[in-house]
Order: C-alpha cells, then sequence, then structure tokens
C-alpha cells in the first residue's frame, strides 16, 4: 500500500536518516524499534511531512512523489490519508476534547458540525473518554490527553495512524490504558506505524518490526524473526538492553 | 499656602471636558501601532531578510529614543520629509495628527514585540498536531495558536495601553490640548497658581484611567482563557 524508499535527511552537519525505506500494507502494524538517536521520529515526521526530506520517494496506490519536492497539495494529500499520534499529546490547549477530535473533521474535511459531533463522540467512546467531552487538556491525565491524541487521529479515518512513542511521556501506571487502546484498533485492522520501546506490547501486536540504529534499518522482519532469531548483532545487543533476562534462540 | 478643594473639584470638570482628545489620542494611536506591530512581527518572523533586518532596525530605533524627543523629531521632522518626497505643505496640519504618528511609531514596535513573544510562547507542536489533522498553515494559525498567542498577551497589551495613555501626555508639548495640556493651561490661566490642585486632579483622572483598563484586560484575560 504505502512504499517509502531511500528517505535521507540531515540537520545541519548530521545526517539523521541514511537511507531508508519502509512497506506498509493494508492492515500491517509496523513496529519500529531503535535506540534513542536513530531516526525513528525523523522517518516518522518525513511521511507526514511535518519534516522536509533531503531525497527519498513515497508511493501510495496511484500517488508516486519525491519526498523533497512534494507540492503542497501533495503534502495536504498525504496528511489527509495520515493522522500523527504524538510523543507529548499535543492536543489543542484552546479546545475541549470534543473539538479537538472534531477540529479534523469540521475544519479539514468540511464535515457537518452534527455529523462531526457525532464521529467524534465515538471516537471518545471508543478510547473510554464518554465522560470527558468537556474537558480541557489541562484537565485531564496525561493517559486520557493521549486517548484524546488517538481518538483525534482515528475520528479522521486515516489510512495509516503513526504513532510516535506514544506511552514514553507517561506515568508507568498510566501506560497501560493507553496501549489497551492502541491494540484495540491493531485488532481491527488499522493501519498503523509505532514506535515504541514497549517491547511486550510489539510482540503482541506487530506483525512487521523494523529496527533502525545510526539512521539506517538494520534489520526487519515478523515479530517472530525480529525477537526470537535476531540476525544482526546490533538488534541482538539492543534486545538484550531493553530486556534484560532476554534470552533468544539462534 | 493650603490645598483648596473648591479649584480641586472645578478644575477637574475643566479638565475632563477635554478627555476626549486624550481618548482620541489613545484609541488612534492604538489603531495604527497595532496595524504597525502586525507588519512588523510578519517582516521578523517571516523568511525574507531584508524585511526582517528593515523590521528589527525599526524595533532596535524605536527602543533606544525617549519618547518625546521622537515627538519633537517627527514634529518637526515630518513636515521636511514630507515636502521634499511629495512636495505637499503639512506645517498647518494639526499637531494631534503628529502626536499620533509618533505614539504609533513607537508603540508599534514594543506592540510587535509583545507579539512575538507571545506566538513564540506556543509550542511547536500545536501547529503540527494542526497541520497534522489536515488543516492548512492559516487554519492553525487563526484556530489554535492566536487564540492562545492572544490570551497570553492581553496582560501585556494591556500595560502597554497604559503606556500609550501615559505617553499621550506628552502630546501636550507640540500644543495638543489633552487633559494634560488643558492642565497647564488652566495653571498658566490662574497665573500659576492652584498648581498642586490642577496636577492632583489631572493624576487621578491618569490613575482612574489606568486602573480600568488594567481592570478589563484582567476580565478578558479570564474570559479567553480556557482549561
Ligand atoms: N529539528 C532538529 N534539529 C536538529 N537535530 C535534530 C532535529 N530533530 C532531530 N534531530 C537529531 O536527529 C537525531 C535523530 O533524532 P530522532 O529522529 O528524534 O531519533 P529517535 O526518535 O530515534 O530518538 C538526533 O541526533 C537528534 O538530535
Ligand atoms: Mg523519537
Amino acid at each position: 500500500m504505502l512504499t517509502i524508499r531511500d528517505v535521507r535527511k540531515s540537520f545541519q552537519e548530521n545526517e539523521v536518516l541514511k537511507g531508508v525505506s519502509i512497506e506498509v500494507e493494508k492492515g500491517d502494524v509496523v513496529v519500529i524499534l531503535g535506540p534513542s538517536g536513530s531516526g525513528k521520529t525523523t522517518l516518522l515526521r518525513s511521511i507526514n511531512f511535518l519534516e522536509r526530506a533531503d531525497s527519498g520517494t513515497l508511493d501510495w496506490e496511484d500517488i508516486h512523489l519525491d519526498l523533497k519536492h512534494a507540492s503542497r497539495k501533495d503534502v495536504a494529500l498525504i496528511r489527509k490519508k495520515t493522522a500523527f499520534v504524538f510523543q507529548n499529546y499535543n492536543l489543542f490547549k484552546n479546545k475541549t476534547a470534543l473539538e479537538n477530535v472534531m477540529e479534523g473533521l469540521t475544519v479539514a474535511r468540511k464535515v457537518p458540525k452534527k455529523e462531526a459531533e457525532k464521529i467524534a463522540k465515538e471516537a471518545l467512546d471508543k478510547v473510554g473518554l464518554s465522560e470527558r467531552y468537556d474537558y480541557y487538556p489541562s484537565q485531564l491525565s496525561g493517559g486520557q490527553q493521549q486517548r484524546v491524541g488517538i481518538a483525534r487521529a482515528v475520528a479522521v479515518n486515516p489510512d495509516i495512524i503513526l504513532f510516535d512513542e506514544p506511552t514514553s511521556a507517561l506515568d508507568p501506571e498510566l501506560v497501560g490504558e493507553v496501549l489497551n487502546v492502541i491494540k484495540t484498533l491493531a485488532k481491527e485492522g488499522t493501519t498503523m506505524i509505532v514506535v515504541t520501546h514497549e517491547i511486550k506490547f510489539a510482540q503482541e501486536v506487530a506483525n512487521k518490526v523494523v529496527f533502525m540504529d545510526g539512521g539506517f534499518v538494520v534489520e526487519e522482519g515478523s515479530a517472530n524473526e525480529i525477537f526470537n532469531h535476531p540476525k544482526e548483532e546490533r538488534t541482538q545487543q539492543f534486545l538484550r538492553r531493553i530486556l534484560p533476562d532476554y534470552d533468544y534462540a539462534i | 499656602m493650603s490645598f483648596n478643594g473648591a479649584v480641586f473639584l472645578s478644575n477637574l470638570i475643566e479638565i475632563l471636558s477635554c478627555l476626549g482628545t486624550t481618548f482620541l489620542v489613545m484609541v488612534a494611536s492604538l489603531f495604527f501601532s497595532l496595524l504597525l506591530a502586525t507588519v512588523t512581527v510578519m517582516g521578523n518572523l517571516g523568511k525574507n531578510k531584508i524585511f526582517r533586518s528593515i523590521a528589527r532596525g525599526y524595533i532596535t530605533l524605536m527602543r533606544c529614543v525617549p519618547p518625546i524627543v521622537l515627538l519633537f523629531v517627527v514634529y518637526y521632522g515630518a513636515p521636511h520629509l514630507v515636502k521634499g518626497a511629495f512636495g505637499v505643505d503639512i506645517n498647518q496640519l494639526d499637531a494631534i495628527y503628529f502626536a499620533i504618528f509618533a505614539l504609533s511609531l513607537l508603540h508599534g514596535a514594543s506592540i510587535s514585540e509583545l507579539m512575538r513573544g507571545a506566538y513564540e510562547s506556543v509550542e511547536k507542536g500545536q501547529r503540527e498536531a494542526a497541520v497534522s489533522i489536515g488543516l492548512s498553515s492559516f487554519q492553525a494559525f487563526y484556530r489554535i495558536i492566536f487564540p492562545q498567542a492572544l490570551v497570553t498577551a492581553l496582560p501585556t497589551l494591556g500595560n502597554t495601553i497604559v503606556g500609550l495613555l501615559k505617553d499621550g501626555a506628552l502630546a501636550y508639548s507640540i500644543g495638543v490640548v489633552d487633559i494634560t495640556g488643558q492642565a497647564s493651561y488652566l495653571i498658566s490661566m490662574n497665573l500659576g497658581g492652584y498648581v498642586l490642585e490642577t496636577y492632583l486632579a489631572l493624576a487621578l483622572i491618569y490613575w482612574i484611567l489606568s486602573l480600568v483598563v488594567q481592570k478589563s484586560f484582567g476580565f478578558l484575560e479570564t474570559r479567553l482563557k480556557k482549561g
């Protein structure tokens, strides 16, 4: 469905993505793993044009783009087909939970207000926030804010949802509620790319795992291949570090 | 020499008769300085290097000149400049226009800095979240960033308007008869008598006006603040 090829991106002298390719099929849950600084966030941001890649291509059904030169219209098109869930939620502070979720519908997609409200309420119900429609972000816990963030992404019915470490800003006791929401979405067949350090969660939901390090994709494969039979030394090191009692079959 | 309450009251009323001019100077200067500030902040934050240099140069220039000096420069300089450039004689123009022009120049710079601060106080992620769900840059600005920046800017904007009100008093030095102008006129009519009564009445008016401005902005802020 979506193919990103050979993405490169530098910040000044610092080359952060050194030719990364990634493929996503409909219904895929692609988990991206990798140490901090390996370029995972930059990759997701490049797909959604929050960052302009220096080179690379994007193919999506009949859309074929050069990431560097994509026009404003192409950018708008891709953004309508994707949604982003941010590490620090980025809820609109001047809007209630319901308004946060409605914004992409009424403003960006011109959905009539009544209908948008219905969709937004359904999305909030789905993430377990039916009691919090009229709360402002500052009145919600981190876990609740991130669930609004997910509802905001789900409501616009994107083809792919991009999650950038959706639980890493949360207190440990709030991680579970957010992961459960994402698991539910995964089971319903939502296509997504998830950057996460939650290995247990990844093992459970991923049908494809990509391990990145130093701006490269070091290794990719099924969850079973990567977690139980990693081929690359660097992947093994990473898993050993992140899972102290890790024991893989060679 | 004792304080004369009757003179104080009658002068208070005499001074109040010129309140309209003070308001006119304040409101007109505020209007034009907001326009000027908007253009300046756009230049300052925009990508064009020339516009940015012009905006920053203007801000620096205004920051480094005492208000009364700027007022005199405008009052005595502008007619020469306009005559030289357009051949139009504006020497007969009412002093109030020069006062409004000078105050707008002065406060346009400070308000543009206040706008920049408020804009930059809104996290980058707010804009990113907006465009990521399909809003255009313009929609992201007026629906998400501007309302948040406005709430941040309001208290400082209230202070700036009080500043405008106070700097407006300088206009009397080029002959504008606002409340300060009226007060000094009354003193000269009394051949320098009742100075304290007159200036105290004037100060009282400024105190009340400032208080009203500050309270209204405090009220606006609590009304607009969400969450
Ligand atoms: N806007 C930016 N400006 C400069 N350097 C950046 C910027 N964003 C990311 N980087 C750098 O790019 C590298 C990769 O960052 P990132 O994509 O966030 O990695 P990850 O998400 O895997 O931790 C880091 O070294 C980071 O400092
Ligand atoms: Mg990251």
